[in-house]
């Protein structure tokens, strides 16, 4: 019944250049979470800090961030940014535009963390001489990202998803770009897809899996 | 009883069989072309954001020839064969290159157009020539001919960057903005993209040294009736004059030929 | 910034591009709602083993790009099975099984976090399976759901931006296609952007108020 004829082969040749592709795409996620968490912590910091100038903008961020399309943020990133003569690589743009949505929905799940640790806990940190900073550092912190770890975990596999976003200004190292390149060149469509949503799918299971274990080891008690 | 009804799925399945894409097209009374519309004079949209140009009108005229409507289809370079094959559309006229690595998957006709490639670069960019893109940052529209040219020799330079858009809109905003230095697009296309002010700040430097991109029409590989077809279009519309005509009214200068010396086909 | 060659007519062509995106985004929604509510009970009910291939399946929705879903499953409709769909059909299936698979998450996790001593007094009470699941677990569970839903059908408005891919254009392409001919990026991405954010934040607010109405009793 199938009139089409699959040519794995021409698919599984270029296995290695797409292999570097998803290297690049997990490099570009994992630095859109190291830079998105410090961004978020600083935004969680603005909102809770009652300086009307830092929360709004911290606020308008979270809003901006989680309301409009991924793939608009990326856009905005290249060529919104272009109509002011800021020039970002493809790179930089893709990795701006993710790390961007990143701190957007991570402070907002930091911010829904906190509001399950007790308010006293700080207090008795603060009675036991510690500065306000300190407080936050050494005890709100490590409880904050140990409640917010799974939505965390969850981030990353967005981040990496993302990553296909970056066609749009011109990125084609990563896997998705490296696959469309592919594509034009031998037009075998469902072939390389299909392949690169195998790699995509063994990079997020293992984050998953990864993350869990993680996990388990800090979380212990 | 049964047997009947095996018979007449037997004729059924065997009048489905027989009848091939041109009988199809006929049927149906459409013929639905690809066409890329940000790829101006070839296709693009008019002020009511209606297609427009040479593709559009060599669309409506293999239409008319075959006594069917035409629809458009706008589909971007990335997704040509994509939409080919999954049957959205049943031709493809849009400015594609013939190579051999892609007739292994799709049937193209003889060529209908062909292309010289030029240099544009931004002002500022101090690229005046092919030879002066070494080491800047070049890009194109993803999945073209001249795109996967151009990769090659940013390669062969070993310096530089090259770096591939969705959409020809794409690579002139990005050139204008001055993200990148230069691009090779196909003259026309550059032409008219200059010619348009919508991009300030560029201007057409030179020619590329790559090989003239004969483009042609291109159909599902299997359908020999329908590419015969096409072929004898295609040289119709030369023989006629309307090749002509259509290049005068969209184009302008000097009609490029379509034939290779020394070669048959 | 303000003198802009935006016709009305090209506001109308906006404003079709966003209807595209609303359609979409309404038809996904909508029948991946009963999906994966249909999936996220079956889930439930027959237990991790048996529900393991349901699980695989709809594991894979979540776990690789919307973008390459889409491209995958209209090559191998129309590649493969030669099957001619218009990429609107495509874009409306594969974004409802992209929503039932996270619908299917946020259910099955409602209905476990109805506790189930509560659905075993229901049960000794005399009430059918079927009563439980509609006069017990019904309403604890949506009120669970709701706010992680609501922020479900946000997120697919959203990722609707994706369906250009396969010929859609929803109002992202559609600027696109004015960014083309009118070469002003800036001004037409912010009009896009707007809207986008003009749905999505009241919507994303009501449901933040309802999360915190209904956390609180």
């Amino acid at each position: 019944m199938f009139s089409y004829t699959f040519q794995w082969k021409q698919a599984f040749a270029r296995l290695p250049v797409m292999l570097e592709g998803a290297v690049v795409t997990i490099e570009i996620a994992l630095l859109s979470m190291l830079i998105g968490i410090a961004l978020a912590v600083l935004l969680t910091g603005f909102r809770l800090s009652g300086n009307r100038v830092l929360s709004g903008i911290a606020a308008t961020w979270v809003e901006i961030a989680r309301n409009t399309p991924a793939l608009f943020q990326i856009y905005m990133a290249h060529f919104g940014l272009g109509s002011f003569g800021l020039h970002l690589s493809p790179y930089t743009s893709l990795l701006l535009g993710i790390t961007f949505n990143n701190a957007g929905y991570l402070a907002e799940n930091f911010r829904g963390a906190l509001k399950a640790i007790p308010d006293t806990q700080t207090r008795a940190a603060r009675s036991l001489g510690m500065t306000p900073v300190r407080a936050f550092g050494h005890v709100v912190l490590p409880q904050m990202l140990r409640i917010a770890f799974l939505p965390m975990t969850n981030q990353m596999v967005w981040a990496i998803l993302m990553t296909s976003l970056g066609i749009t200004v011109g990125m084609n190292t990563d896997l998705y770009g490296v696959t469309q390149d592919l594509n034009a060149l031998t037009f075998r469509t469902f072939e390389l897809f299909a392949l690169a949503a195998v790699i995509f799918y063994l990079i997020t299971k293992t984050v998953q899996i990864g993350a869990r274990l993680v996990a388990a080891r800090l979380f212990r008690y | 009883m049964r047997a009947l009804l095996t018979a007449a799925a037997l004729v059924a399945s065997a009048s489905v069989a027989h009848a091939d894409k041109l009988d199809d097209i006929i049927a149906s009374g459409t013929l639905r072309c690809a066409v890329v519309l940000d790829f101006p004079p070839m296709g693009f949209r008019d002020e009511n954001n209606n297609p427009q140009g040479f593709d559009v009108d060599y669309c409506n005229d293999l239409a008319a020839a075959l006594g069917v409507q035409s629809e458009i289809v706008e589909t971007p370079f990335p997704e040509r064969i994509p939409a080919l094959m999954s049957g959205r559309v049943d031709v493809g006229v849009a400015s594609t290159s013939d190579t051999l690595e892609r007739a292994k998957t799709v049937g193209f006709s003889i060529p209908y157009f062909a292309f010289e490639m030029a240099v544009t670069s931004n002002d500022s960019s101090g690229v005046t020539s092919f030879e002066s893109m070494k080491g800047k940052t070049v890009g194109a529209v993803a999945g073209t001919y001249e795109a996967i040219a151009l990769e090659e020799q940013v390669n062969a330079w070993g310096e530089g960057e090259f770096r591939p858009y969705q959409t020809q809109a794409d690579v002139f905003l990005a050139l204008s903005q001055g993200q990148l230095d230069a691009t090779v697009s196909t003259s026309t296309v550059a032409q008219a993209n200059v010619k348009s002010g919508n991009y300030p700040g560029i201007t057409v430097v030179g020619k590329a040294p790559f090989d003239t991109d004969y483009v042609a029409l291109f159909t599902n590989r299997e359908e020999y009736g329908f590419i015969n077809y096409l072929n004898l279009f295609v040289n119709q519309q030369i023989r006629t004059g309307r090749y002509e005509e259509l290049y005068a009214k969209w184009v302008g200068g000097d009609v490029p030929s379509l034939t290779v010396p020394n070669a048959y086909r | 910034m303000f003198e802009t060659a935006l016709t009305s007519s090209d506001l109308l062509f906006l404003a079709q591009g966003a209807g595209m995106t609303l359609i979409v985004t309404a038809i996904a929604v909508i029948l991946g709602t009963i999906l994966g509510v249909v999936f996220g009970i079956f889930r439930f009910q027959v237990g991790p083993w048996w529900a393991a291939p349901v699980t695989f399946v709809l594991d894979i929705f979540r776990s690789i790009p919307l973008l390459i879903q889409l491209v995958l499953v209209n090559a191998f409709l129309g590649m493969v099975l030669r099957i001619s769909l218009s990429g609107f059909t495509v874009a409306c299936m594969v974004l409802t099984l992209y929503t039932s698979a996270y619908c299917a998450e946020i259910v099955r996790g409602a209905v476990e976090a109805v506790p189930n001593t509560t659905r075993r007094a229901a049960r000794s009470l005399g009430l059918t399976w079927r009563q439980d699941m509609s006069y017990i677990v019904l309403p604890l569970a949506t009120r669970v759901a709701l706010p992680s839903w609501i922020g479900l059908a946000l997120g697919v408005m959203k990722d609707s931006a994706l369906v250009y891919i396969v010929q859609v254009t929803e109002l992202l392409k559609s600027t696109q296609i004015l960014i083309t001919r009118l070469q002003e990026p800036l001004f037409l991405l912010l009009i896009c952007g707007a809207f986008y954010f003009i749905i999505s934040f009241p919507i994303a607010r009501f449901g933040g108020y309802l999360e915190k109405r209904w956390s609180n009793d």
